[in-house]
């Protein structure tokens, strides 16, 4: 049976997947908007960052979050002098870990949301008086919800699932930094394959759950109303 | 009044020239061939379209200028495209409610208009389940129903059925006495039951602005060398024929046929003649299947460049175009101020919406 630290594992992560999810979705919307729009000469190079986390090894990343946490470097002796704690081996630490990787994840729905929005749709918008902030929360959003949510779910199911980054940086301080994929890691480790399998066995549930969800139905419908 | 002076060049080339002004009243049309520049000119009116220079104001308001521009939103102009454009994630109510968000007054409630514009069922169903026309008419109630004080109106009905024009037709004409609009389109017939100012475009320029029929008579202008010239008569009713439906109507007190379907009541209808279609003739034609003559005195010669002749004929206080050849012009010995038979067969003539 699940112990303990299993549900308190559980918990951080969602709490982590969760305040990941929803930092994402508030910065990803306009980073996806200039991406999709923008023909200045520098927005590949923008486009290829955001894009990185998606073929870089996550011990790369975790590494170099690693030694840019450390009290010596200028973001950790910042978040030290600010906070009076290190970034490494703590839940914020993990946070912003989660951001970077999990960024490419939320934005890539949503700019190609945006790549079919069709601009005769912005322009009726003008027309009926709103200005770009109100055509976005009013046509916009709206009309490209179910692309939100796959964005939403994407980020929050990668987050789930993030295991390399994690290790580099968060260690395994049960209730602080020991999430879902280290604690499957030490039942594997300590041979106790009967949590083990059912941490897995969950994890591989949920994720199906989600992308049948993704596919099957949000999908369907955002292209239904693209091309209506 | 709306001032322009607009202007938009390619490679140093002169693409669009827009200047002149106009004092709106009721409907504007602006009328044109295609690749004229009518969308053009409708876009940078409505601030959809900031890459021209000049200047544009409207009511002394400026609009654009070499310092300022003032957006689409900040215009209150309702436009209504060519295509509907309704939003595809909202039914028709939430179509309409959306174009009320921002309206300060608007002079119909959604459902004034949905019995105005014939479209009460339809406020649940889903843009998908509408046809072209019924989305046509949704959109022209969505640029209605934000208030605004100038309409803008891309050929709005040329993907129209037959029902939508004739119910749509009476009712721009009477939404235009308290709202102006510009009206882009294609249709004489509609220029001149609608309006009774028209800006004639040609080639990327404002060729000239004024009552219809003078610009569809002037011989110097563009028009009168298009394919299908001509001019709208005003003819007087009398009556219904109904062993052969055919109006019998009356220009000028010349007597005419009009083969139309039979109208509700008799009332006088304005009709179409081409000047491809006018025979002209010295003497009366007999045994033929000819069955409009008019008496009419040549008033003006035009020798066009494709080698046809267009001549203006006054009926008496009315006047007709006709195109003949060269030819013709000589063998017959056509001059001004000379009496003539000018003869229109009755198919050949089309009446409004027919």
């Amino acid at each position: 049976m699940l112990t303990e630290l299993d549900y308190s594992a559980i918990i951080l992560t969602l709490k982590l997947a969760g305040l990941t999810t929803l930092i994402l979705l508030i910065i990803s919307p306009p980073l996806a908007w200039w991406l999709a729009r923008s023909r200045l000469f520098f927005r590949p190079f923008i486009e290829a960052l955001v894009a990185l986390p998606l073929v870089l090894p996550p011990t790369v990343l975790g590494f170099y979050l690693l030694i840019s946490f450390s009290p010596d470097n200028f973001i950790g002796g910042f978040w030290l002098r600010l906070t009076g704690d290190t970034l490494a081996f703590s839940f914020q630490g993990l946070l912003i870990a989660s951001l970077i990787y999990s960024l490419p994840f939320v934005v890539q729905p949503l700019q190609s949301a945006f790549v079919n929005l069709d601009k005769d749709y912005l322009e009726v918008a003008a027309t009926l008086g709103f200005n770009p902030i109100e055509t976005f929360y009013r046509v916009v959003f709206p009309m490209m919800l179910p692309s939100f949510i796959i964005a939403g779910a994407l980020g929050f199911a990668h987050t789930v699932g993030e295991f390399g980054v994690v290790l580099m940086i968060g260690g395994n301080i049960p209730g602080e930094t020991q999430l879902l994929s280290i604690a499957l890691f030490d039942h594997v480790e300590t041979l106790q394959y009967q949590q083990a399998h059912l941490l897995s066995f969950g994890l591989l549930t949920f994720s199906m759950t989600l992308l049948v969800l993704i596919y099957g139905v949000l999908q369907k419908r955002q292209q239904s109303i693209i091309h209506a | 009044m709306l001032k322009f002076d607009l202007k938009k060049s390619a490679q140093h080339k002169p693409l669009f020239h827009f200047k002149g002004e106009v004092e709106l009243q009721g409907i504007c049309a602006v009328f044109g061939d295609s690749g004229a520049g009518k969308t053009s000119f409708f876009r940078v009116l409505a601030g959809l379209d900031n890459s021209f220079c000049g200047s544009l104001a409207w009511q002394g308001k400026t609009w654009q200028d070499n310092s300022s521009f003032i957006k689409t939103e900040k215009r209150s102009i309702g436009m209504v495209f060519q295509e509907p454009r309704l939003f595809p994630h909202l039914d028709t109510l939430g179509n309409l409610k959306l174009a009320t968000k921002k309206a300060a007054n608007s002079l119909y409630s959604i459902t004034e208009l949905a019995a105005l514009l014939d479209f009460e069922p339809l406020l649940n169903k889903k843009i998908q389940q509408l046809s072209g026309g019924q989305k046509q008419r949704i959109a022209i109630a969505r640029a209605i129903l934000t208030g605004p004080d100038l309409l803008l109106m891309d050929e709005p009905l040329s993907s129209l059925d037959q029902h939508s024009r004739q119910l749509l037709l009476p009712f721009f004409k009477k939404l235009s006495e308290k709202i102006p609009i510009i009206y882009i389109t294609h249709s004489m017939q509609e220029v001149f039951y609608l309006s009774n100012k028209m800006i004639l475009m040609n080639k990327g320029e404002i060729e000239s602005i004024g009552s219809p029929q003078a610009l569809f008579l002037n011989l110097d202008l563009s028009l009168a060398k298009h394919k299908h010239s001509g001019v709208m008569v005003n003819v007087q009713a009398v009556h219904w024929d109904d062993e052969f439906s055919v109006l019998h109507g009356l220009i000028d007190q010349q007597a005419i046929l009009v083969a139309i379907k039979k109208p509700e009541s008799l009332q006088d209808l304005l009709i179409k003649i081409e000047s491809k279609d006018v025979i002209l003739a010295t003497k009366k034609l007999e045994c033929s299947s000819l069955q409009n003559c008019l008496f009419v005195r040549v008033e003006q010669i035009e020798h066009l460049p494709t080698g046809s002749v267009l001549l203006t004929l006054n009926t008496g206080t009315q006047k007709i175009l006709a195109k003949i050849t060269i030819k013709s012009l000589n063998e017959l010995q056509l001059q001004v101020s000379q009496n003539i038979f000018a003869y229109i067969k009755a198919m050949s003539i089309s009446a409004l919406d027919s």
